[in-house]
């Protein structure tokens, strides 16, 4: 995966790595922060904590559109990593669209440094001709237009 | 056109400062005109012409013509697809940890 497909979040949090790790692997704690807003409420519809479980979340909006997420815990290293996958599910713009977030958690002098790497893949219906040749085209122009909306 | 062909041409687009530089000026989504182009790149209309047609045979960038004007956009897909994934999820990673931040930094006091 090249710089410019994904997104990515580093933040130092004045709390224990412990604290952070149970931020993410209790469902109740999960539905009152991992969302993109305030507004947005998430409803955990499944969320099996362990390596192979199953996750579910959906978002519900103000203007009432409702995105729905799920995925699979691959990695969980208490307190220091959680891995999973992340797909949107139809009719949504992004439904298809394979991805994968990892979590690392990590002690600091006086907190925790989290980063959150979520990385995209190619569609999985993309024309194999196309996906090869433009990729390398494509991440250059996913970096210059990136860079001229900072 | 063959794959090769066209990924030939996309290099050679993005190979120029001033090309990319009018990627960045199409940026935003709207359409511009060669005119306003030249003027923002303070370059003649035939300089000006040449770097669009390069952009348009590399197909990253499309025109329409309305009237005598020939307006210039970046053209929509797979780019902004693509652009806009990378977009939303960034903003939902930085706004659920501002949540997690608040949530874990009122539970400690």
């Amino acid at each position: 995966m090249k710089p410019g497909e994904r997104a990515e979040v580093r933040r130092h949090l004045a709390v224990p790595p412990a604290q952070v790790f149970a931020a993410f692997a209790n469902a109740e704690v999960v539905a009152l922060w991992l969302t993109p807003a305030p507004e947005v409420k998430l409803t955990v519809l499944e969320l099996d904590f362990r390596e192979g479980g199953h996750y579910r979340f959906a978002y519900d909006t103000p203007e009432g559109q409702r995105m729905l997420v799920g995925g699979v815990y691959s990695k969980i290293e208490a307190p220091t990593r959680v891995e999973f996958s992340w797909l949107i599910e139809p009719p949504d713009v992004h439904a298809g669209i394979e991805s994968q977030v990892t979590v690392s958690i990590a002690p600091s002098a006086n907190g925790t440094d989290l980063l959150i790497l979520h990385e995209r893949f190619e569609r999985a219906d993309a024309n194999a001709r196309h996906a090869e040749g433009w990729a390398g085209a494509l991440q250059q122009l996913q970096r210059l237009l990136l860079s001229a909306r900072q | 056109m063959q794959s090769a062909e066209v990924l030939d041409r996309t290099f050679h687009a993005l190979s120029d400062q001033t090309r990319r530089s009018m990627i960045h000026a199409l940026a935003g989504g709207a359409s511009r005109s060669a005119g306003d182009l030249g003027k923002q790149f303070g370059s003649a209309q035939p300089t000006i012409s040449r770097h669009l047609k390069v952009l348009e045979q590399a197909k990253l960038i499309e025109r329409s013509v309305e009237g005598r004007v020939h307006l210039f956009r970046l053209r929509q897909k797979p780019l902004q697809e693509a652009v806009a994934w990378i977009e939303r999820h960034q903003r939902f990673w930085n706004g659920a940890v501002d949540q997690l931040e608040t949530l874990l930094t009122r539970d400690t006091q």
